[in-house]
């Protein structure tokens, strides 16, 4: 069913002001990487202009910036998997599997995270002292994970129980293992959730602030600190923040454009069948 | 499928093994100092290379934002942990700090003490015992446009009274160009300034042990703080420290009270619109002279293990050679400022810094805000309150009452 | 039931994770929160019960801020989820365009919380900024962003809701995507219009979705901070000093058993809201679906 050439348009239509708000802030980043602090504040505003590339190359030379992110892509990649493995194992468990206090758990589980962070600094520094994970990266992917589990496995459990339970029934009949089941038929359908669960944790770990500055200072120091520290007691360096938030943001999106095509239907289709 | 589980388990595998095979601490002649990231931690970094190849000890560099090193440092000393050798910190937190550092009273005769601006040397010490070396010494100038002084045949004000004339006469909102910036916001400057003021008629933060900002003194200062305020751009309420230096910057403002650590900036023409039009003198006055002093100072964990090898950090960083390399180094942001007398006198330095003969004028008369290990708190209560005076939810007098009773609940009286 | 006591070995690894890394933390927090721990004076720590807790309920201030947090969360999280779910609805078309306008939208996302509220303070900037440029070239003055206690809590408002949508508009879009197309299509053969396929189609499919973003996006707006610290500090004045300034004003202090009290009632009044929210919308899922 093709939609009709005025829904087209007025989809369109309906697009441009949401997009305007959200991409403006954006743009006027990326310019400001690009331009001087006067020039940032020149009126009329500059939408077009020479761009110099000194913030840029005071940042990459200032600091070891290379380091630094090499460890925040590290951290977050473990991030990532260790939420995922655990996350899927349990979202499926809580979503197939009834215990007498299943609902209570299920529950446990998501006020754990209701917690301001702050509160978990100090046990969590003790904790990572004690263990001598501090300045670690297995220290501070431990904690992230601890942070992105919760949601991750609110959410997962949302798209397993929308899997149509006769496929997995047909499957284990045909002799398939309960590990299998999960593994070659619902993660496919549910791949959607996997993808969002996966960008989740994966920005929890990239953007966390809080944690990184006091779990880490040296060896496992993350990007968010060293942009947290181009805000000096002189005020904001508006250029260097701006040009490290656009290096920041790149590998974000190389990573969502290539798992963007699990988020859509069409692994869907096929499964469903029968 | 089989392929993403190829890929996903070299993931795992590879952070794994990235995550476990971390470099172990290097052992023999290593120091860990807690810095200031931003210009300083850059400036430090550049000259490390040269204490390293004399001393042949390795400085590993934990560098935290602005805002949080404070933090940083008290949950590291307080929990014992021994992270850090040496702290670079703030001169209002040595007496905080000072149960969890190495006392200097004796080293420091070793000094070259004479050379050391003598208010500077103060800002280390706690209770007659010497805890930390100045390093980096800030104070509040006042900032003003000789050309536009020039122009209206006016001369830099010296009193609070001058002041407000002067800020007066150069008040054009009409022409968006204002008599002068400060803020009026909940950010801490807001407080400092209120405080300046209040110092300069005579009154006391803390007196005698109690809260005695609540007097004809505070009063007047007070009032005056709130009389400035019409000669401020429109949104002082929501101007922090930045925001007083793009005021100036942008030429709106003629004049400003200001650290002298936001002077360089305001030099910088990649910033300023006004580079070189600038001069700088004391703080006005009233019954007396008071530019509120900030110094940067390098302490030592009591429970460092390397104490020596701390110590001779400690003097280098104090030092002339440093200080020197310090203020002229080209850094974008601002400067370090030497603690010695020597290095502020210097042409090279007048050179790099046009504000160093007002700075070393202003260091040798400043005020210091009370020596207390009850201070972040008390200052945290008149952040806020002075936040809600200027914000109108109090009056002034009432202000003055809940700075006192909250500096008096701190205290324990 | 599908794979039975098997169950329980997928639920392990998860659980005992989270209990020994984040349950076993908070009962210490909640521990600490019972005594008076300067960390100025380490050895100075005294057991006061619920003195911490008791002393808040007594604090203007404090119940002030609990006010603001509140509006500032509802504000948020209704104006979020509305145009997260408009902007979730109108991709879910299939449209080609909007596959490579999808990334876009997400970028908000991608920005570190600091710099982008520090940028909004640069467009937000009543005298230099480029929003004001603008609004006063049409005529509309010079609004004071932030220097005026109500505009303030919008400007915050609207800072985090520009950095949010993206993720509720990802949650629930990919909810919609999951959802089996044959449904719609069958409903279509059957005469049901657009407006009718998603009243009793869609909505009552996506709700656990939808109440999960809405939860999340409400615990996350309750313990906002980064970017209310960076736009007001919490001014003018008290305007938008929420509960997690005050958190970690204590916490910056020094003060663990006051930060860890304030802390536990956030985390309580966080749980009041869910579990509310969850008994109103949520209705007991089957295991089967």
């Amino acid at each position: 069913m093709r939609p009709s050439r005025l829904r087209t348009v007025l989809t369109a239509l309906a697009m441009l002001p949401v997009l305007a708000w959200t991409l403006f802030p954006i743009y006027w980043i990326t310019t400001a990487s690009f331009k001087t602090e006067l020039a940032l504040y020149a009126r009329p505003p500059q939408w077009l202009f020479t761009p110099i590339l000194d913030n840029y190359t005071r940042v990459l030379t200032n600091i070891p910036f290379m380091q630094y992110l090499k460890n925040s892509l590290v951290i977050a990649i473990g991030t990532t998997l260790g939420s995922l493995v655990l996350g899927t194992l349990a979202g499926y468990g809580f979503a197939r599997f009834r215990f007498r206090f299943s609902e209570a758990v299920r529950f446990l589980v998501l006020v754990m995270r209701m917690a301001p962070r702050m509160v978990l600094v100090v046990p969590y520094y003790l904790m990572m002292q004690r263990l001598g994970l501090l300045d670690t990266y297995t220290g501070l992917v431990l904690a992230y994970v601890s942070f992105a589990l919760p949601f991750s496995i609110w959410l997962l459990i949302g798209f397993f129980v929308d899997v149509p339970i006769d496929v997995e029934e047909a499957a284990l009949i045909d002799g398939c293992s309960p590990l299998g089941v999960l593994v070659r038929i619902v993660i496919p359908i549910a791949a959607p959730g996997l993808v969002v669960a996966a960008i989740f944790a994966f920005l929890v770990s990239w953007n966390e602030f809080l944690f990184a500055l006091i779990l880490s200072g040296v060896e496992a120091k993350t990007l968010p600190v060293v942009i947290a520290g181009l805000n000096t007691d002189v005020g904001p360096l508006y250029g260097e923040m701006s040009a490290a938030a656009v290096m920041v943001m790149l590998p974000n999106i190389v990573m969502t454009v290539a798992l963007q095509r699990y988020l859509v239907k069409g692994l869907t289709l096929g499964a469903v069948k029968g | 499928m089989t392929r993403t589980r190829i890929v996903a388990t070299v993931l795992v595998i590879l952070a794994l093994t990235l995550s476990l095979g971390m470099p172990a601490f290097s052992q023999g002649k290593s120091l860990t100092l807690s810095m200031l990231a931003g210009y300083k931690e850059d400036v430090l970094r550049a000259n490390l290379p040269e204490f390293e190849k004399k001393t042949g000890i390795k400085v590993v560099v934990d560098a935290a934002p602005f805002g949080d090193l404070y933090k940083k440092q008290l949950l590291s000393l307080s929990t014992g942990g021994g992270r850090y050798d040496v702290l670079f910190m703030d001169e209002p937190w040595v007496p905080p700090f000072s149960e969890f550092l190495l006392p200097l009273t004796e080293r420091m005769k070793t000094l070259d003490v004479a050379d050391f601006i003598p208010t500077t040397v103060a800002s280390g010490a706690f209770q007659g015992t010497q805890y930390a070396i100045p390093v980096d010494p800030n104070v509040q100038l006042l900032v003003y446009r000789k050309d536009l002084f020039e122009a209206k045949g006016l001369k830099p004000p010296a009193t609070w009274d001058e002041l407000l004339a002067a800020a007066k006469a150069l008040h054009d909102p009409a022409k968006e160009k204002y008599g002068i910036a400060v803020t009026a916001s909940s950010d801490i400057q807001t407080a400092l300034y209120m405080l300046l003021a209040q110092w300069s008629y005579g009154a006391e933060l803390v007196e005698g042990g109690r809260g005695s900002l609540n007097s004809a003194a505070g009063r007047k200062g007070g009032e005056v703080f709130l009389e400035l305020l019409k000669f401020t751009p429109p949104n002082v309420r929501s101007y922090n420290f930045a925001d007083v230096n793009k005021a100036i910057q942008l030429g709106q403002a003629a004049m400003a009270i200001q650290w002298a650590s936001g002077a360089k900036p305001m030099e910088d023409k990649t910033k300023s619109t006004v580079a070189g039009k600038l001069g700088y003198t004391r703080v006005p006055k009233a019954v007396r002279q008071t530019p509120m002093r900030g110094v940067w100072t390098i302490a030592i964990a009591k429970n460092s293990a390397n104490q020596d090898a701390a110590w001779q950090f400690a003097t280098w960083l104090s030092g002339k050679e440093f200080g020197q390399f310090a203020v002229t180094y080209p850094s974008a942001t601002s400067a370090i400022h030497s603690p010695r007398v020597s290095v502020l006198k210097d042409p090279s330095t007048r050179a790099a810094l046009p504000y160093a003969e007002a700075l070393l004028d202003s260091l040798q008369i400043t005020k210091e805000r009370p020596r207390l290990r009850e201070y972040a708190d008390i200052q945290e209560n008149l952040r806020v309150t002075t936040g809600k005076l200027t914000a109108g939810e109090l009056t002034l007098d009432a202000a003055l009452k809940e700075i006192d009773a909250g500096t008096n609940r701190i205290l324990g009286k | 039931m599908a794979i039975g006591s098997a169950g329980r070995w997928f639920l392990l690894p998860g659980l005992v994770f989270l209990f020994a890394i984040d349950l076993i933390p908070l009962v210490y927090s909640a521990w600490i929160s019972l005594y008076n721990w300067w960390l100025i004076r380490p050895r100075d720590i005294r057991f006061v019960g619920l003195a911490n807790y008791l002393r808040l309920g007594h604090d203007p201030e404090f119940i002030r801020a609990v006010v603001v947090t509140t509006l500032f969360t509802s504000g948020a999280v209704v104006v979020e989820f509305l145009i997260g779910l408009g902007l979730a609805l109108l991709f879910a078309q299939p449209f080609r365009f909007l596959r490579r306008l999808r990334v876009l939208i997400l970028l908000p996302l991608f920005v570190v919380p600091v710099v982008g509220a520090t940028m909004w303070r640069v467009i937000f900037h009543p005298e230099v900024g480029v929003l004001n440029y603008y609004l006063n070239a049409l005529g509309l003055g010079r609004p004071p962003w932030l220097s005026d206690p109500t505009l303030a809590l919008v400007s915050i408002t609207l800072v985090d809701a520009w950095r949010t949508i993206p993720f509720m508009f990802l949650v629930i879009y990919a909810g919609l995507e999951v959802l089996p197309g044959e449904l719609f299509e069958a409903a279509a053969v059957d005469g049901a219009s657009g407006w009718q396929s998603f009243r009793y189609i869609t909505v009552p499919l996506l709700t656990y979705i939808m109440l999960l973003a809405v939860l999340i996006r409400a615990m996350d707006a309750f313990r906002e901070f980064d970017i209310i610290f960076v736009l007001t500090g919490g001014g003018p004045g008290t305007a938008t000093q929420t509960v997690q300034i005050l958190n970690y004003r204590a916490f910056g202090l020094g003060h663990m058993g006051e930060a860890n009290a304030i802390g536990l009632v956030t985390l309580g009044l966080v749980a009041l809201m869910c579990w509310a929210l969850m008994r109103l919308i949520l209705r007991p899922r089957p295991a089967g679906g």
